[in-house]
């Protein structure tokens, strides 16, 4: 039956070893050759959205964790403060300054004092405010170093690919899985649930984007048709692909593990299913990955002479395969 | 220097009753008009027919969605008329229907309602004038908005790319609307807001004028009421951004038709320069939304807590101060695109800057109510209900305004929680804060009170219930302009559309509320208010003569301050 | 006292012009939408738009002057005329702001992803410009003169010096008429094409809106010819003159900074043609 599935998704997964991957969790393949490998598992409540949840996901990413920090600890009280302060006076004009409690109306209109008050304090809160959330920006925009892994993403009606132009130029693209009991939504692509290691509906792709976990990667994203936006809530990511352009941004992933997005720009009837599904692996586990590809080469990162020069200002992706092209057309 | 409303003791020696004159036959009243209360009336039924269609068209989001799956959009897409649509134009529906029902809620109702509306009725009785200005422009105002509308219903019956109507969402973003939407239905939508865009400009200069020109002997620019004021700023925000998003959509144009590459990479365009253009229009457009709501807070809640307005010209430069600053904010709509540090790092200063003036709005309000001999009346209510929901939708917006922040923020459920908060539940609470404060001045016939609580009351529950959770959706990361969604999205959507329920009961309560007046209504009086109403609307009849002041009312100096 | 005018404002009959007018503009965006899908009526029926749109205007102006003669315009009603004339100019500017703005965004910031731009402003696909120093440069002057006589013209009138009126309208029109043609002849001539390219996109758009804004204010001054010949005008009123003037020098303006930006510097440095 697990076959049958990977039949008709013939694509990159084709040379995937197939074994059960019932419980392999966060550490998938054991001991595999090189070139071998197995979609890991996710971990539920992990990199995806928790039923009823009423908070920010988890984060996995160093400024993720920041930014979650900023959020809960500083903007979340404070505006919270303000919204019950603010109800608070409310109510208390509402039952000290009615009709019956006070009858004659006072005329005052006038108090310096209390508008300077309520003009500068504002600013101080938000002053302590803006010096967190301006180190944030700063952060975020450290470029990725020099020897960082590439991967170029690109947006499409409504699929993404994946390039790796340091590990040989190979290009992955995903799919949504279909939902069994919906219209077909991608054709030729099977159904989530059918492999062990799916993720939940809407969000499991059929190739996700493999990456090492650790390390700090550079993520080039684009798009081929419309605006589209690579979006990973769980990593506090989110950097819209425009055609004509390419938006660049550090990821980094700390620990292995599936982490989920959707496209987050409109970008026409299917916007709403074209996932992202972030896989990061261990160093080795992702050149094992690497190596399913034909053509493929690990990047002598070591050996930084052998650094394929990144992205040199080209926009559209290499073609994609031809089968992929069918069956998107299809 | 007087400061307030409170003085005005207009020395009105025309009582008019001048029935019987100049009073134009049906086909000219009401298609020739250039009586700015009939147009004002006018722009106020337009306001809710788009209002019930806009909300209707929500209501029909709002099923699809209390589900994971599609289970609706495949019905809707044939009431437009597709036939066997195939998946992808069922799914498409769903934009055209987010697409139509934020294009109608902001340009066909908010604004038409708010400025055309209330604005046309109001600021001329407030500054003691006739009418308006050029009170022919007034009326082509008006038909320009009803033929804007009139285009954007027309686009949802003729192919838009993947299916019926135009898919683009209420931002129009180039390039999905250019050559990601073949077909006339994008352009049918271009047109509509070229057509009503005119007409707000046209309607912007004629209120400019109108304040700057026609205000009573003694009405010094000091002295007018806060809701004057709001619709002076507003009316200059409309001038000055209006034009921008018709240069904007010009190109999108002839992007579409005509060969240009304005936003397609393919002849070295840039999408991204349009969100500037639409942007540096749009935010502005919020503000355009928000600032005759809160003028229209400022006059109910002095008038009946029997208090001049708390600080009058601190509201008045704030709100001067928040349209400035609007203008140079827009690209906080933007930080996913790809700005570069600092230009984010500038967005996210500039817009947090907005947080103050705003507070100075809401702590004079209370300041207002403090000491005050309050009544709880219909209007008085709402307006209470605003200044709470206003604030939530208010520091949601500061919280977006961190670019840093704003990157797991944008373009999920949050933003369209803050600005439903600030649209829906304040913009359109202070629209009812105003309806139930003016209606009887309009019709002659008083509402029921009680009906008016309970519409509050059930719409307050209900907008709650249906926007508070998607703060949660939008925190767990759901993206906004999705149809369908994963299983743990369920439970708040779910919620949401319970209170879409509830909401709409009391928009029924209010239904029978506006007929029971018009039925069973008592006559209203002139100041059915009493002694906190001393705007010179009070001074007039309701309704109030076919043209007042036909003789000007002289505005006295302030007794005290 | 009920239902006398006690002030100078201007109260209006209700009129059927502005109905008229929207629906002529209805009826031209949709037959637009009909020409530009080649669906059926495409072919007459923006001209039927078009038709009723100007009718109706034509009505709603002349109705205006009118009305002038009448004696409506008080010293007030004037002045709102003249806060609605430069609240409608402020408009304007900022519609030439959005034609600006994408001419500075791509000529500041040109594309380096893509072939017929490749990082080079002006684009890589434009091999030549216009030369800004030949036929512009005469427009300029033109322009330029035309904002003079238009104020002769002006000044005249506040003479009384009717014929020095007309013969200075007269000119002012011949000048707009001039520039407009050689604006038809450099655009018949042109070394690059309106669509394909942000050039010709940015090029075309702005100095196209701006050649509409020269048509629209050659007939304005027109209309203001006829009426000084119909006896309209005296030196103490005659807002309608004063209101083409300033549009007049608006549309000047726009043209200094299209010639400054868009010819001169937009241009620099290339093969002229
Ligand atoms: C009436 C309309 C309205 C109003 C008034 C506002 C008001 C504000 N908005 Fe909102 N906004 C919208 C309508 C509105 N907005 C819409 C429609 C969108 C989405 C458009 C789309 O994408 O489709 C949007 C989106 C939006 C974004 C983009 C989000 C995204 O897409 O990622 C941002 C980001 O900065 C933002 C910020 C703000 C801020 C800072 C304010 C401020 O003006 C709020 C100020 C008010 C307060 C802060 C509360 C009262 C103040 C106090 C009690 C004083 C003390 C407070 C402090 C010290 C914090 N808004
Ligand atoms: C003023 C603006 C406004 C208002 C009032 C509303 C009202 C409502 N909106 Fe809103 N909405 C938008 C503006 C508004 N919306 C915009 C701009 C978008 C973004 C579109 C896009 O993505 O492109 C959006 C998107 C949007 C979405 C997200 C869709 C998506 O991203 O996929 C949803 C989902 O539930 C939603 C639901 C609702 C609901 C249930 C209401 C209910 O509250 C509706 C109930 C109806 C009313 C409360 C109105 C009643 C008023 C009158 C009848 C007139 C009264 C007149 C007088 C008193 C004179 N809206
Ligand atoms: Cu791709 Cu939305
Ligand atoms: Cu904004």
């Amino acid at each position: 039956m697990i076959s049958g599935h990977i039949a008709r998704s013939p694509r990159l997964l084709g040379k995937a070893c197939i074994f059960s991957a019932a419980g392999l969790l966060a550490a998938p393949a054991l001991a595999q050759d090189e070139g071998s490998y197995t979609p890991m598992t996710p971990t539920e409540g992990v990199g995806m959205p928790t039923p009823g949840g009423i908070g920010f996901q988890d984060q996995y990413s160093p400024l993720g964790e920041y930014a979650l920090k900023i959020h809960n600890y500083a903007l979340m009280p404070i505006i919270t403060i303000i919204t019950l302060f603010v109800l608070a006076l409310l109510i208390w004009v509402v039952v000290r300054y009615n009709r019956r409690a006070n009858p004659v109306a006072s005329k005052t209109s006038h108090n310096t004092a209390i508008e300077v008050v309520w003009t500068i304090l504002p600013v101080f809160i938000l002053l302590g405010i803006a010096v967190p959330s301006i180190d944030l920006i700063a952060k975020q925009y450290k470029p990725a170093p020099k020897e960082a892994l590439t991967i170029k993403v690109t947006g499409n009606q409504w699929f993404w690919t994946y390039g790796y132009p340091d590990n040989g130029e190979f290009e992955v693209i995903s799919n949504m899985l279909n939902i069994p009991g919906q219209p077909v939504i991608n054709n030729g692509v099977r159904e989530v649930g059918s492999e062990a290691w799916d993720g939940p509906s809407h969000l499991e792709v059929d190739n996700r984007l493999v990456v090492p976990a650790g390390e700090p990667i550079r993520l080039q994203i684009t798009a081929a048709d419309v605006i589209h936006s690579f979006a990973v809530p769980s990593l506090w990511f989110k950097l819209d692909a425009v055609p004509g352009r390419i938006n660049e941004k550090v990821l980094f992933v700390e620990k292995p593990g599936v982490y989920y997005g959707q496209c987050s720009e409109l970008c026409g009837a299917k916007h709403g299913y074209m996932p992202i599904a972030l896989e990061a692996l261990p160093r080795e586990k992702y050149n094992q990955w690497v190596l399913t590809h034909p053509g493929a080469v690990i990047d002598g990162r070591e050996e930084p002479a052998a650094t394929a020069p990144a992205g040199e200002g080209e926009t559209v992706p290499a073609d994609m395969p031809e089968d992929a092209a069918t069956e998107v057309a299809a | 220097m007087a400061t307030t409303a409170d003085q005005f003791q207009g020395h009105v020696a025309d009582h008019g009753h001048d029935h019987g004159h100049d009073h134009p036959g049906f086909f000219a009243r009401w298609f020739m008009s250039t009586n700015h209360k009939d147009i004002g009336t006018m722009y106020l039924i337009f306001a809710i027919i788009a209002g019930i269609i806009g909300g209707a068209f929500s209501g029909m989001m709002r099923v699809e969605l209390a589900e994971p799956g599609i289970q609706y959009l495949d019905t809707f897409a044939r009431w437009f008329g597709a036939e066997n649509p195939d998946f992808t134009a069922t799914l498409h529906t769903w934009n055209v229907l987010i697409t139509a029902h934020g294009l109608i809620m902001v340009f066909f109702m908010v604004m038409p309602a708010i400025i055309g509306g209330f604005g046309n009725w109001f600021v001329p009785i407030m500054i003691g004038a006739p009418d308006m200005a050029f009170p022919r422009m007034n009326n082509i105002s008006f038909w320009l908005t009803v033929a804007g509308f009139v285009s954007l219903l027309c686009s949802a019956f003729v192919p838009g790319g993947t299916g019926l109507g135009a898919g683009t969402g209420w931002t129009v973003y180039a390039p999905l609307s250019t050559y990601g939407s073949p077909g006339p239905a994008v352009d049918f939508g271009i047109f509509a807001l070229h057509l009503s865009g005119a007409g707000s400009i046209m309607g912007a200069i004629n209120f400019i004028t109108t304040i700057f020109n026609m205000r009573a002997p003694g009405m010094t620019l000091h002295k007018m009421p806060l809701f004057v004021w709001s619709v002076l700023v507003t009316a200059f925000l409309l001038l000055l951004s209006l034009p921008v998003l018709a240069a904007a959509i010009t190109m999108l144009l002839t992007d579409r038709n005509f060969g240009t590459t304005f936003f397609d990479p393919a002849g070295g365009g840039d999408p991204v320069l349009y969100q500037h253009l639409f942007w540096f229009f749009g935010h502005p457009e919020v503000y355009i939304m928000i600032l005759p709501g809160f003028g229209i807070i400022s006059q109910i809640i002095s008038t009946f807590a029997k208090k001049p307005v708390f600080g009058y010209l601190g509201m008045a430069y704030a709100m001067v101060a928040i349209g400035v600053v609007g203008f140079i904010v827009w690209a906080h709509h933007m930080y996913s695109t790809g700005l570069s540090v600092n230009t984010k790092m500038y967005f996210t200063a500039a817009t947090m800057v907005i947080a103050v003036p705003t507070g100075v709005k809401i702590f004079s309000w209370i300041a207002t109510m403090w000491g005050g001999s309050m009544e709880f009346r219909s209007p008085m209510i709402w307006a209470i209900g605003f200044i709470f929901l206003f604030t939530v939708g208010g520091v949601t917006g500061v919280v977006l305004a961190n670019g840093g922040i704003d990157d797991n923020m944008h373009d999920t459920y949050y933003v369209v929680a803050h600005f439903h908060y600030v649209l829906s539940l304040g913009a359109v609470t202070a629209l009812f804060a105003g309806f139930y404060y003016w209606f009887p001045k309009m019709s002659g016939k008083m509402h029921s009170e009680f009906l008016s609580y309970v519409h509050f009351a059930v719409f307050f529950v209900g907008v709650n219930m249906i926007f508070f959770p998607m703060h949660f959706l939008g925190m767990q990361g759901m993206p906004r302009r999705y149809p369908d969604y994963p299983e743990a999205f369920t439970y708040w959507n779910h919620i949401a559309t319970i209170g879409y329920m509830v909401m709409a009961a009391s928009l029924v309560v209010w239904f029978v509320n506006i007929a029971y007046a018009f039925l069973a209504g008592r006559k209203a009086e002139d100041n059915y208010w009493g002694e906190g109403a001393t705007t010179l609307e009070w001074t007039l009849t309701s309704p109030p003569p076919f043209h007042q002041f036909e003789t000007l009312p002289v505005i006295e100096e302030a007794v005290h301050h | 006292m009920a239902g006398t005018k006690n002030h100078d404002y201007h109260i209006l009959p209700p009129d059927i012009a502005p109905l008229a007018t929207t629906l002529g503009a209805l009826i031209f965006t949709s037959g637009m939408v009909l020409f530009m899908h080649d669906m059926p009526g495409g072919a007459f029926v923006p001209w039927m738009g078009l038709a009723l749109l100007i009718a109706s205007m034509w009505m709603w102006f002349s109705k205006i002057v009118h009305e002038a003669r009448a004696g409506d315009h008080t010293p007030v009603v004037q002045l709102h005329q003249r806060y609605g004339m430069i609240l409608f100019i402020a408009s304007e500017v900022m519609f030439f702001v959005g034609w600006f703005w994408a001419f500075f965004d791509f000529s500041l910031f040109p594309s380096t992803l893509t072939e017929v731009v490749d990082g080079q402003w002006p684009p890589k696909a434009i091999e030549a410009v216009m030369d800004p120093f030949a036929l512009p440069l005469l427009n300029t002057l033109i322009l330029l003169t035309s904002g003079t006589t238009v104020t002769w013209a002006h000044h005249s009138l506040i003479h009384g010096d009717r014929e020095g009126l007309k013969k200075g309208l007269w000119a002012t029109i011949a000048l707009g008429a001039l520039f407009s043609a050689i604006q038809g002849y450099e655009y018949l001539h042109a070394p690059f094409g309106f669509g394909g390219n942000t050039y010709g996109s940015a090029f075309y758009m702005a100095t196209g809106f701006h050649g509409f804004h020269v048509i629209v204010g050659t007939i304005f001054l027109a209309v203001c010819l006829v009426r000084s010949y119909q006896g309209d005008f005296t030196p103490r009123q005659h807002f309608g003159f004063e209101a083409a003037a300033w549009y007049w020098h608006f549309v000047d303006v726009v043209w200094l900074f299209l010639f400054v930006a868009v010819y001169i510097w937009g241009g620099w440095g290339y093969p002229t043609h």
